[in-house]
């Protein structure tokens, strides 16, 4: 018991030392990334301290780029572990180890949507009043109580899943399927669970009629199994590049095929959307007018929309066509989607379900500037974190942090070859 | 278990050892800039001014017969013998146009009491044989204090509505239990020989948090 | 072997590996003071909060003596930041009691007296400014509140061709904002009115978004109350001073309504167009109106809210 203990902190320990080490460029990342987060950090010690004024949010819209972000990355989150069922459901071993990839993509990406929560808290030291029990926690009446629940389990799910596959590989040891395959079906059930409670805190409002409507569950499924594989895409070539970890091309097509499906339907959802809000001609479209077309003479939010469609459209077209099955055009495609749906979902999805008001006063809305450096600094303190989990799970993965040279000097910048029987590679 | 990934070749660039100085550097940079304070500091918001505490008086704009008595004002005004006699009701004159024309000592009367000059004779309300009394429709004669079952003897909705409470603003105590309200008689609002209430000017409009200083009537939001 | 390139800075110099080892100490080092330094604006952070407010518990859960020492603690807070002692009561509803308001839109002149006498008595921030109530101008003929003026100025009103809504919490029966808050700080007592507990809200603005009528508010900054029009006549949960970072809305005037007296929003209005009363009680105002008058509306019926505000026509 006790030395289990001991053997899980020295872990632990040594873990916390390789993210202190690396070559030259994964300094120069890491240090770009902490101060981009500690300005960040600066941006929201004067948000506390001036108030949410510092903002550009206002009583006429009061949730701006912190929950659009935060949506987003919701679904960022759910998608990092669809992952899963091509692995455990069809049992594709090309995929296997990168099912770990993704699920620290997906704990990286709950931590910065907890972040984004949180920075938009207009007390965020009465956090407690959320616990059960001590505090007065209004489940299952509010979404948001529900949004608490299912996104703090699902980061603890995927903590266990991979903080216990990759212990086990450190010792070098089978892992027990009893204690870890149920996780993988529930986590399977849970990620789409916390993106239809997030699409649900928008759809519940039936005094906003641009969200009171029941596409857009679906949509928020669709555009996040498009963005999610397609960051998880792109990471997979950084890594591969990085640390010459092997990922097949193969691996990465059949995530492509993932996105191809996903995006077409998320264009379809989109089709449906634009016919039913502009086809009746009710008094009910007024949002969508604001997005799509401008309304009264205030039309901010109509070039990022028709950008957002443009991208998606070519994003999909390229997905659909045998060219993208060449990674340069594969991931123009990806980057397409990503920035496409971070548009749609973020900023075209919260903002027009405020203009107009519901008394029908139209107050436009855009980020300031310390807004803004939260936002880059969430964003990079998520892809710290991220960075961070892969510099201590590729070495895991490839045998070169293990018990078995443990007591050895750490590997400094690139690692040493582990076994002298390789053969040169030049 | 895969195999070990091959050796990788070094990267060529800047050796770790400058990098961790130059990042030390750049911390140690970032932390005088943020002392500093160089940007953030919000700009102070925009001055929206007071409201004129003429906005917030709830005393009516008018005072009736028996507000004027409460408050010892000045009743000279409602002692008509002292200017007109007894026995001799004073005749009222109309114009070529049958408008009535208001003598020169009354000229701060406005009469438009009915569309159409249809109720601008003066002894539809005034009592010609006691210019001390109001007659009513039904006859009855009713002291200056005693203008509401005047305005009620015509104006029947309205006069139910004010007994109801419903028209006209009751102020004070809703909970009768607990203390009286505050009616108001019909004079109180309106002027008894042009009783269309006139406009006002309103009170500013509101402030958006980051929008400029309003705009002029009817160009901003429709 | 395999070949590897001989890089002596980077690979077997124990000099090279100590000197990467300080430098990545101070680098660390460094970087623990910029977290200081980045952490610098909190010194002006001043009252955002104290112990006892940190702790302090749920309103519905809170024993009259600890009651006694929050409003203790409220009153010496607003002294000690107005210079003026308020009197801060905790009223509880009355028996028997429904609140009811009926709005009538053949009178309103759209002067917006109302407006500013709730915010005078409410104590609400200036600057930023809260208000909350908002009158619509309209024209004839539509209730399409995307024709509504929020800002119109004019030289008299009312206007030809328009009326006029006011339009403020409506204190559902039904009320979207109670069931989405998360941490139940809003909820709806006995007698309707929906309260807040101002030291219970997070102020994640989910109310905010849920409400149909657009009539929540938020603190974004501290609150500015001019010292010389502070009322000092208050109620928990109702016209205390708040702090930034919470929500706000119209409460009924609760610290008046509760001892038997009108709102202030009624009691300025010059042409008496706002009515309001117990509906339980058969002779009261607003009983009649709702018996009498053919026609009445409730703003945005279909939500299925049940709002507690009606407007009525005479003519």
């Amino acid at each position: 018991m006790i030395q289990g203990t001991r053997n899980y902190l020295r872990f632990l320990w040594r873990c916390v030392r390789i993210a202190f080490v690396g070559d030259w460029r994964y300094y120069a990342w890491m240090g770009v990334l902490t101060a981009l987060t500690l300005i960040g950090l600066n941006a929201y010690c004067k948000q506390l301290v001036y108030g949410l004024a510092v903002t550009g949010m206002s009583d006429e819209v009061s949730w701006g780029v912190y929950i659009a972000n935060f949506t987003f990355l919701v679904g960022v989150a759910a998608a990092a572990v669809m992952m899963v069922i091509p692995v455990y459901i069809y049992n594709n071993e090309e995929l296997h180890d990168l099912v770990i990839f993704g699920e620290l993509l997906a704990v990286a990406a709950i931590i910065m949507c907890l972040a984004f929560v949180t920075v938009d808290l207009g007390r965020p030291d009465r956090f407690w009043h959320l616990i059960p029990v001590i505090g007065e926690f209004n489940f299952p009446a509010s979404m948001l109580s529900w949004d608490v629940v299912v996104l703090n389990g699902y980061l603890l799910l995927n903590v266990h899943i991979c903080g216990y596959l990759l212990y086990c590989r450190y010792h070098d040891r089978k892992p027990a399927k009893w204690f870890y395959i149920p996780f993988v079906f529930i986590a399977i059930f849970w990620a789409v669970s916390i993106h239809t409670v997030t699409a649900f805190l928008y759809v519940g409002l039936g005094g906003r009629p641009f969200w009171n409507s029941s596409i857009v569950g679906p949509r928020f499924l669709a555009s996040a199994f498009s963005a999610g594989p397609a960051l998880i895409i792109l990471a997979l070539q950084v890594i591969r590049g990085v640390t010459h970890y092997r990922i097949t091309d193969k691996a990465l097509l059949t995530l492509r095929s993932i996105v191809q499906v996903a995006m077409i339907i998320n264009v379809f959802l989109l089709a449906n959307e634009v016919f039913k809000e502009f086809y009746s001609g009710n008094l009910h479209v007024a949002s969508s007018k604001y997005l799509f077309l401008g309304l009264h003479g205030h039309h901010a939010l109509v070039p990022w929309i028709w950008t957002a469609v443009a991208l998606n459209l070519i994003g999909m077209f390229l997905l659909v066509l045998p060219l993208s099955h060449s990674l340069k055009w594969l991931n123009v495609a990806c980057v397409c989607c990503i920035v496409g749906i971070w548009i749609e979902k973020g900023m075209g999805l919260v903002i027009p379900g405020f203009v107009p008001t519901p008394l029908g006063a139209i107050v436009e809305y855009s980020p300031t500037l310390n807004e803004t450096l939260i936002c880059i600094g969430i964003w990079a303190f998520g892809i710290l974190c991220y960075t961070v989990f892969l510099r201590m799970a590729v070495p895991i993965l490839q045998g070169r942090l293990a018990k078995a040279n443990e007591g050895q000097p750490e590997p400094d910048g690139e690692p040493l070859p582990p076994a002298p029987s390789l053969p040169a590679s030049h | 278990m895969a195999t070990p990934a091959p050796v990788p070749p070094e990267p060529s660039g800047p050796s770790a050892t400058r990098l961790l100085a130059g990042v030390g550097l750049g911390f140690a940079a970032l932390a005088a800039l943020f002392v500093a304070e160089l940007w953030g500091r919000p700009a102070s918001f925009r001055r929206i001014p007071l409201v004129a505490t003429s906005f917030l008086e709830t005393k009516p704009i008018r005072q009736s017969y028996a507000d004027l008595v409460a408050a010892k004002e000045d009743l000279s005004d409602y002692d008509c013998y002292a200017c007109h006699e007894k026995n001799k009701p004073p005749p009222i004159k109309f114009d070529a146009n049958h408008k009535i024309v208001i003598p020169k000592e009354h000229k701060n009367i406005e009469m438009g009491h009915g569309s159409h000059d249809r109720n601008n004779l003066c002894y539809n309300c005034h009592t010609e044989q006691n210019l001390l009394t109001f007659q009513a429709r039904d006859g009855r004669e009713l002291k200056f204090d005693q203008s509401v079952p005047l305005c009620g003897s015509c104006h029947g909705p309205t006069y139910r509505d004010w007994e109801a409470g419903a028209h006209g603003r009751t102020s004070g105590y809703w909970d009768r239990k607990l203390g009286q309200p505050v009616r108001l008689a019909c004079v109180n609002c309106h002027d008894p020989h042009n009783p269309k209430i006139p406009g006002r000017e309103p009170a500013p409009g509101p402030h958006s948090l980051h929008e400029p200083a309003p705009a002029a009537a009817g160009t901003s939001h429709p | 072997m395999s070949a590897l390139p001989a890089n002596p800075q980077d690979r077997t110099s124990d000099r090279a590996l100590s000197r990467r080892s300080f430098l990545r100490g101070t680098a660390a080092v460094s970087g623990l003071a910029a977290l200081a330094a980045s952490l610098a604006p909190l010194r002006e952070l001043g009252d955002f909060t104290s112990i006892e407010e940190f702790f302090q518990k749920y309103y519905k859960e809170l024993t009259p003596e600890e009651m006694k020492r929050v409003l203790a603690r409220i009153e010496r807070q607003v002294e000690q930041q107005y210079g003026v002692r308020p009197h801060v009561r905790d009223l509880k509803p009355m028996d028997g009691v429904e609140f009811v308001y009926c709005l009538n839109l053949t009178r309103c002149i759209g002067c917006r007296k109302c407006v500013h006498a709730c915010v005078a008595e409410n104590n609400q921030s200036r600057n930023p400014e809260i208000q909350y109530i908002r009158v619509l101008k309209l024209p004839h003929g539509s209730l399409d509140l995307e024709k509504a003026q929020h800002d119109y100025v004019a030289k008299e009103v009312p206007e030809k061709g328009f009326f006029y809504m006011p339009v403020q919490c409506q204190q559902c029966k039904n009320p979207p904002c109670v069931k989405v808050c998360p941490v139940h700080a809003t909820w709806q007592e006995s007698d309707g009115i929906t309260v807040i507990d101002y030291d219970w809200c997070i102020g994640c603005r989910y109310c905010e978004a849920a409400c149909p009528y657009w009539a929540r508010r938020f603190n974004f900054a501290k609150p500015e109350i001019p010292k010389e029009r502070l009322n000092p006549d208050m109620a928990y949960l109702g016209n205390r001073p708040r702090r930034q970072g919470v929500m706000e809305k119209c409460h009924f005037c609760i610290q008046r309504t509760r001892v038997g007296r009108y709102p202030a929003c009624l009691e300025v209005c010059p042409v008496g167009a706002r009515k309001f009363g117990n509906i339980l009680d058969p002779d009261s105002e607003v009983s009649h109106i709702l018996r009498e008058k053919r026609v009445f509306i409730q703003l945005k019926e279909e939500m299925g809210t049940s709002p507690r505000f009606f407007y009525y026509f005479d003519k």
